[in-house]
């Protein structure tokens, strides 16, 4: 196993190195906008005086390297700085953000997983029958439409003509578990497109696994039909289906932009979304730094189980 | 038609096969096959592969290929499912789980009747004592890795343990002892010769005929599906009745030297010097796998690398082909240091090393007819163009026995020792300096084992400047080969002449591997 820890070493290593780039890269391209957070802040009167004394308060007549530098010395400290335009510490930005994200996040892949290894099992058990085609069909369908289409589609028939559910989470504040009513519609628009992969992936790895030949001789011992679906072949079906399922967690945890602007979800998403409009440099560092630690961890923990569900296709840095 | 369950053991027969005949779409796999399984001996079904030995023994099992038409009559008359041990075992453990996951449900269903708390530790305790009869080494350990952790044989005795925990009295085991090592191949006859010793009936499917006399008690000889001839296996060693079996008999004693009129050259063509290589992709001071302090490859003259399989003689091969390149030391070719990864090698140095490896249909685009894959050897190492290459293909192939009309096909339709002459003759055509052959004769019946060794010999005496590296198992094999190298655990036990290294071994692991080729005595 010592092959294994020397190889999450390696992966935090090439990790943080890759956060790094992301980091910089981010800065490079917050700087390359068209004006900055004192033009912003200056707002309808952009007199020429008044956004140079804003600028000098907010330090942003200094070069852009010495900005850099400061900021990646407090983040050395664990600070990630304060918000150019409201002067809040960007920590608490990106805490109060995380909250509605995370909830998303979690309550879309709780449904996920069962929904979409279920599906998935269920269409390869009746491969080319009527069920799987049904099954195979709905999710192509299903993947094909983009969610901003989708959660326009759901709106208009759920909210505004049928009336059954919130259309948007205005007026809750970052506590949406107290108006569930509010989550239905955002969640189902995230499921939609990661569900029909997930089915796709597990029916491929599904149908493989159930004409092997280890199947084939659990079933002649006599094992119950259940049990070799779910305990032999389903582990070795779900290691392309872990990486999927890796990207999809990401992507949430990433804050879906789309999702939370159009349902006016108050996550990381929109927080990003504003920071930018404002040109708040630091706020989006400081996402890009959350971004890259998510995006790098569940990388490398998808590939850790991977390894552990197809033990025999060893790891690759 | 299913396998009928009776109960009763009348007059001792456990399964008895009649008249069975498989057909798909109109073609007939197997055909009036009969034979029965009796308690405590062994009914051995001997024939080349394709002659229809898995499809007889997967009947008894009650399973037939899809789309099968099956006549005739299989009867078990013991209660209980057929064990089954298959060719590959490691195909029948589910490679995401501990190996000791069946064994575990198969326990669990035999444990039903124990109140619930007891029943995972009678559970254990049953998967254990399957395990240590099937002399499975230390279960405790070995049965909660997973299946890629053990070694060939080691997986056999697991999934043995499965049959055993079952409580089969009828066990059908495939191929148990291709492309094993004699020490391995005599532990998988005691084996079976073990279960025999509980009153199990079993059924040996097999080419290699050296088990096959150690073990059965009854021979039935296949050809394409029917059976040539059967009986008692001292009257049918002793008075072989059929053509086909005399010539499968006298394939397995027949020798073929490759000091076939071979006018030698003693110029080495590849000096390897200090060559110490370790784990593909390990860190530089990961375990050595490999150490051959010096070696040299004469043209025209053939060297056997012997050893146990995990000994390291597929990895030498793999550092002189370029395809494993985490090794210090240096390989020369005429001189020349080749670059250890075949990506830095020139195109004459890539054609200079041809490798022919075990698995020929792996070896294959399945989608190409044989002769254009075997043809773009000539294209991509010796700038041939296509047409003067296809001819040159047609050539090369029709002179090792492959007509061009069955070239012409794509290798699904080719036998495998065909398609194993068809690599080899895709290998001469870059015309190589050195030809590494890995295990190409195992897997293969006597008779086409024989056909290629006899091929290989009169290459090296046809063209003298062509070494010819033998990686084998098989002693007889490597009998005949100039010089031998045996290998153990990654060193170079002993090196020399054939003849002084078979008949005289001065080391210890020569010794023991020499012994126990001898064909294994009846027990």
């Amino acid at each position: 196993m010592s092959g294994l820890r020397s190889f999450v070493a390696r992966r935090l290593l090439l990790g943080v190195a890759q956060i790094a780039a992301v980091v910089l890269l981010v800065f490079a391209l917050t700087e390359a906008l068209p004006g900055d957070a004192a033009v912003a802040l200056a707002g309808d009167q952009p007199d020429p005086a008044r956004i140079e004394a804003i600028r000098t308060a907010l330090e942003l007549d200094r070069p852009a390297w010495e900005r850099l530098v400061h900021w990646a010395a407090g983040l050395l400290h664990g600070d990630l700085g304060t918000s150019l335009t409201s002067g809040r510490p960007v920590a608490r930005y990106l805490a109060d953000a995380f909250g509605p994200t995370l909830l998303l996040a979690a309550l879309t892949v709780a449904l996920l997983v069962p929904a979409g290894v279920a599906l998935g099992v269920l269409a390869a058990r009746y491969e080319g029958r009527p069920v799987d085609r049904l099954i195979s069909s709905v999710t192509l369908a299903v993947y094909a439409v983009p969610e901003f289409a989708l959660g326009v589609l759901l709106v208009t028939v759920f909210a505004l003509r049928l009336g059954w559910l919130p259309p948007t989470a205005v007026g809750h504040g970052t506590d949406l578990l107290a108006h569930p009513g509010v989550l239905v519609l955002p969640v189902l628009v995230l499921l939609a497109r990661p569900v029909c992969s997930l089915v796709r992936l597990v029916r491929a790895g599904m149908i493989d696994a159930l004409a092997s030949p280890y199947v084939a001789h659990a079933l002649r011992y006599g094992v119950s039909g259940a049990r070799v679906r779910y305990l032999h072949a389903l582990p070795h079906a779900l290691a392309p289906a872990v990486q999927q399922l890796a990207r999809t967690i990401d992507w949430l945890l990433c804050g879906v932009v789309v999702v939370e602007t159009l349902f006016v979800v108050p996550g990381l998403g929109t927080v990003l979304l504003g920071a930018v409009a404002e040109r708040d440099v630091p706020v989006v560092q400081g996402l890009a730094v959350v971004f890259g630690v998510v995006t790098v961890v569940l990388n490398l923990g998808a590939d850790v189980i991977a390894h552990r569900l197809a033990p025999r296709a060893g790891v690759a840095a | 038609m299913s396998v009928k369950h009776e109960d009763g053991t009348g007059e001792g027969l456990l399964a008895e096969v009649r008249g069975l005949r498989v057909e798909i779409e109109g073609r007939a796999i197997v055909d009036g096959v009969a034979f029965r399984v009796l308690p405590g001996r062994v009914t051995a079904l001997v024939g080349a592969s394709g002659s229809g030995k898995t499809t007889t023994g997967l009947a008894l099992l009650g399973e037939y290929p899809r789309g099968a038409r099956v006549d005739g009559e299989v009867r078990v008359t013991t209660g209980g499912p057929v064990g089954y041990v298959p060719q590959h075992p490691a195909s029948v453990l589910a490679p995401a789980r501990r190996v000791d996951a069946l064994l575990t449900d198969v326990a669990r269903m035999r444990v039903r009747h124990l109140p619930r708390g007891e029943r995972r530790a009678a559970a254990r305790a049953r998967v254990v004592r399957a395990a240590e009869d099937a002399q499975v080494e230390d279960p405790g350990v070995l049965l909660r890795r997973y299946p890629h952790q053990l070694s060939g044989g080691q997986q056999q005795r697991v999934v043995l343990a499965q049959a055993l925990l079952l409580g089969s009295r009828v066990v059908v085991a495939d191929e148990p002892t291709t492309g094993q090592d004699g020490l391995t191949k005599r532990r998988v006859v005691e084996q079976l010769a073990a279960l025999t010793a509980r009153g199990i009936g079993v059924v040996l499917l097999s080419h290699d005929l050296e088990v096959v006399r150690a073990l059965a008690d009854e021979v039935v000889v296949m050809r394409a599906g029917r059976v040539v001839e059967s009986g008692p296996a001292e009257r049918l060693w002793a008075a072989p009745r059929h053509a086909w079996t005399r010539e499968l008999l006298a394939a397995e004693g027949e020798v073929t030297s490759f000091d076939v009129g071979a006018t030698r050259s003693r110029r080495p063509v590849v000096r390897v010097r200090g060559l110490v290589a370790r784990h593909r992709g390990g860190p530089p001071s990961g375990p050595v796998v490999l150490r051959v302090p010096a070696l040299d490859l004469r043209a025209g003259e053939c060297l056997a690398v012997v050893g146990r399989s995990g000994s390291g003689k597929t990895t030498l091969a793999r550092c002189l082909a370029g395809l494993h390149r985490d090794h210090d030391g240096e390989i020369r070719l005429d001189d020349t240091v080749v670059p250890r990864s075949l990506r830095r090698r020139t195109r004459a140095q890539l054609a200079a090393v041809q490798y022919v490896f075990q698995d020929a249909r792996a070896a294959f685009d399945e989608h190409r007819p044989v002769v254009r894959q075997v043809a773009r050897t000539a294209v991509r190492l010796r700038g041939a163009d296509a047409g003067t290459a296809g001819r040159e293909a047609v050539d090369v192939l029709a002179r090792l026995g492959l007509p061009e009309e069955l070239v012409r096909r794509r290798p699904g339709e080719l036998s495998g020792g065909e398609l194993q002459r068809a690599a080899l003759a895709r290998a001469l055509l870059a015309r190589p300096r050195v030809l590494l052959c890995d295990e190409v004769t195992s897997g293969l019946d006597a008779v086409t084992r024989r056909d290629i060794v006899r091929t290989l010999a009169e290459l090296v005496g046809e063209r003298g400047d062509v070494a010819l590296v033998l990686i084998t198992h098989d002693l007889a094999t490597a009998a005949l080969a100039h010089r031998v190298a045996v290998l153990d655990a990654g060193e170079v036990v002993e090196q020399g002449s054939a003849r002084q290294v078979l008949d005289d071994p001065r080391h210890p692991f020569t010794r023991a591997l020499v012994g126990t080729a001898e064909p294994a005595a009846r027990t």
